[in-house]
């Protein structure tokens, strides 16, 4: 009983943080700190892995946790901020559609919106009490997450910050898939693929030819601040 | 064990591509792999019985079954007519300097492997191992879109993987409610397509409409379904002709053979009468969008790139009436479409190389004195042209009738709307054809442009099959007959 009063209070201290993290993407300028926060959520992601690990023992969790950390917490990130550094760029201060106040809130009413979408598509499970309360708002919070990272794909103008906001989707979409169902192999050897997806992504977007970047590279020449480098593709 | 012949065909065609120093070298590999994929695939056709799902004992991940081998057949021959018709295209691409001769490999890498991951997509019977496949195809093809040294070419291909992955996520979110679907109803939760038909009439329709919306989102964006079609324009009309052939008449296709697998199952429930109405919806949507779009279009690969959401947008309708007739045409519908398209995106890549070289991307093409300098192309576009919009000898023609005959069945009101949409669509290709074929210098006055020598490794595409769609348009084997009939029953309509 208190393991599960106490596994109960680990989740919604982590589902916080999620949704912190999440926050923190849609409204900040600055691109490092970005790549920071996606590390930071993925972070948690593990650590909501390991605590269901505790809880339910399927060993296919622990084998998720280490995935993620291996690849989400630390290669991703550090390849994307070796790429930044490289193109140096450091913020991202054009919204599209959207201020970041405005997302903020557009983003709360995604959530209530969720939530009452799926209360009512899990609503005989819920009652039947295979799902409990803590995996309801974590499907939830999954779905919400990738409404948001939807949002600062659409509505950020650099390549780099919208690659985040897929990624942020896709931790959406783990986070889902954690709580909404128990995960079958495929869907690991599927984090790995997309993974490996984006950093092809990001690599032709490496090469220096987005198109904001072009932009940013002619004005520099055009005042001599630049010397072009070429980088091996 | 068939699988891994393709398998090996392909990595026998990377070795090649990596070791070949010449373009011709590279473009053979090429086309050996889309013969020997087709030799692969007719021997399956007429040697084994199919469906076989008995590849890698022990587990039902991948599987052949009619629909399968139907689209693998489809994409075969594209790939393999795309891959001859690349050998003068791409040549001359070389030469006017929009390939980078370094590009050369990557692209005809990304080619083979794009030709190997769709046949395998088409072979999964694991929902989810489909879905992974499909995403790569999405990659891949970006790549044969951005390979171009142009920044439209990147910027058209940033939009396609940023619409298309965003969205196939969604896809993904709906396959896991599809597993907790069947875990729920079958005790062990299993994305197996021939496992879930089988099952498919116990699951709760709530859940079956929240999957399907959900899966359908992440493949219409795929097949350039309405509101999900604004990469495709972009990406045909950037992409080098050769590839806009297969994006058009093979990924399109994916994306719809996702949607009919999905739809199978839940024809199977009650959540079919929800689901239906919104296909519909959409492929009306589609039909218009397309149609109003290319009414004012002024260049001509994205009046085409147009035309494909139209027939993408009859493909779901016909889907929508789901009576074993109407999807005995859709099947049909899908082979004429591409094999159609593919000939129009040849003759257009023809026109392309005549006029557009000194010419910045964007800007309306400048055609004229067509029947001068690029009489087949010329003709390719008319034929073509005539064949898409369902003239009677024609195979879509045949489609389109019954899928509209079928609609009509269904109500009246939407089969006026849709007759209407469609004569629109026909009507912005004549009027292009019309007005632009029909520039002419007069003469006595110079013409500062050269004719541009179409090798023939261009042409004998175009002329294949255009001779294909007709021949098949008049006379339908009747053992394809047989073939489609045994798809629809073991869809389950």
């Amino acid at each position: 009983m208190t393991d599960s009063v106490f596994f109960d209070g680990i989740i919604k201290i982590l589902f916080v943080c999620v949704i912190i993290t999440a926050a923190y993407i849609i409204t900040t300028k600055n691109l490092i700190t970005l790549v920071r926060v996606y590390a930071l959520q993925s972070l948690t992601l593990v650590c909501i892995a390991l605590a269901l690990y505790w809880y339910e023992g399927a060993a296919i969790l622990l084998a998720i946790a280490l995935i993620t950390l291996v690849f989400k917490v630390i290669v991703i990130p550090y390849f994307i901020t070796t790429v930044q550094e490289k193109i140096r760029i450091k913020r991202d201060i054009e919204f599209h559609f959207l201020s970041p106040t405005s997302s903020l809130l557009l983003s709360l009413g995604l959530m209530l919106l969720v939530y009452i979408t799926l209360s009512r598509i899990f609503q005989d499970t819920l009652a039947k009490g295979s799902i409990g309360t803590p995996l309801f708002f974590g499907a939830v919070i999954g779905i919400s997450l990738v409404l948001m990272g939807m949002m600062v794909t659409f509505s950020r103008k650099k390549a780099i910050t919208k690659v985040l906001g897929y990624l942020s989707m896709e931790n959406g979409v783990l986070l889902f898939g954690l709580f909404a169902t128990e995960l079958p192999f495929i869907i690991e050897f599927l984090i790995i693929i997309d993974l490996v997806i984006l950093i092809l992504l990001t690599t032709i977007l490496t090469v220096g030819i987005d198109s904001t970047l072009e932009e940013y590279h002619n004005r520099l020449h055009r005042f001599y601040l630049w010397e072009e480098q070429e980088e091996a593709p | 064990m068939i699988l891994v012949a393709y398998v090996l065909c392909a990595v026998a065609a990377l070795v090649l591509v990596a070791i070949s120093r010449t373009h011709r070298q590279m473009n053979m590999a090429a086309i050996g792999l889309g013969l020997l994929f087709g030799a692969i695939t007719g021997y399956i056709l007429l040697c084994v019985q199919v469906p076989v799902d008995t590849f890698m004992v022990g587990n039902g991940y991948f599987f052949i079954d009619h629909l399968g081998l139907f689209e693998v057949i489809v994409a075969t021959v594209i790939f393999t007519l795309a891959a001859v018709y690349a050998r003068g295209y791409v040549e001359n691409l070389l030469i006017s300097g929009e390939l980078e001769t370094g590009s050369l490999k990557l692209f005809y890498a990304a080619w083979c492997l794009l030709e190997l991951v769709i046949v395998l997509a088409f072979y999964s019977d694991n929902l989810a191992l489909f879905w992974i496949f499909a995403e790569m195809t999405t990659i891949i093809s970006a790549m044969l879109v951005a390979i171009l040294s142009a920044k439209e070419n990147i910027d058209a291909a940033l939009k396609y993987i940023f619409v298309a992955s965003v969205t196939m996520l969604f896809a993904f979110v709906g396959l896991i409610f599809l597993f907790e679907i069947a875990r729920s109803t079958l005790g062990t939760g299993t994305l197996n397509w021939t496992v879930l038909i089988k099952h498919a009439s116990a699951f709760p329709p709530g859940m079956m409409i929240a999957a399907f919306t959900l899966i359908f989102i992440g493949f219409a964006a795929k097949s350039g379904i309405f509101p999900f079609h604004t990469w495709l324009p972009e990406a045909h009309a950037k992409a080098p002709s050769a590839v806009s052939a297969v994006l058009s008449g093979v990924l399109l296709n994916v994306g719809i053979y996702g949607i009919i697998r999905v739809f199978a199952i839940v024809h199977q429930t009650p959540a079919f009468t929800t689901v239906t109405p919104l296909i519909l919806l959409f492929g009306v949507l589609s039909i218009a969008i397309a149609a109003i779009s290319m009414l004012p279009e002024k260049n001509l690969k994205k009046l085409i790139a147009f035309s494909s959401i139209e027939n993408m947008g009859i493909l779901l309708i016909g889907l929508a009436v789901a009576t074993p007739l109407a999807i005995f045409w859709v099947i049909f519908h899908i082979m004429a479409h591409a094999f159609t398209k593919a000939s129009l995106f040849f003759s257009t890549g023809i026109l392309h190389r005549q006029y557009r070289s000194h010419l910045s991307a964007d800007a309306p093409d400048d055609i004229h004195d067509v029947f001068r300098f690029q009489p087949l192309a010329a003709w390719g576009i008319i034929l073509g042209g005539l064949a898409i919009i369902g003239m009677p000898p024609f195979m879509v023609f045949f489609s389109k009738f019954f899928i509209l005959l079928s609609l009509g069945s269904l109500s009246l009101w939407v089969l006026a709307l849709v007759l209407v949409l469609i004569f629109i669509a026909t009507a912005a290709i004549g009027y292009f054809v019309i007005t632009t074929f029909t520039r002419v210098t007069p003469p006595g006055e110079p013409v500062d442009l050269v004719a541009y020598q179409t090798p023939l490794s261009m042409k004998a595409p175009i002329v294949i099959l255009l001779a294909l769609i007709l021949i098949l348009g008049i006379l339908f084997p009747a053992g394809g007959c047989t073939f489609i009939g045994q798809i629809v029953t073991e869809l389950g309509f």
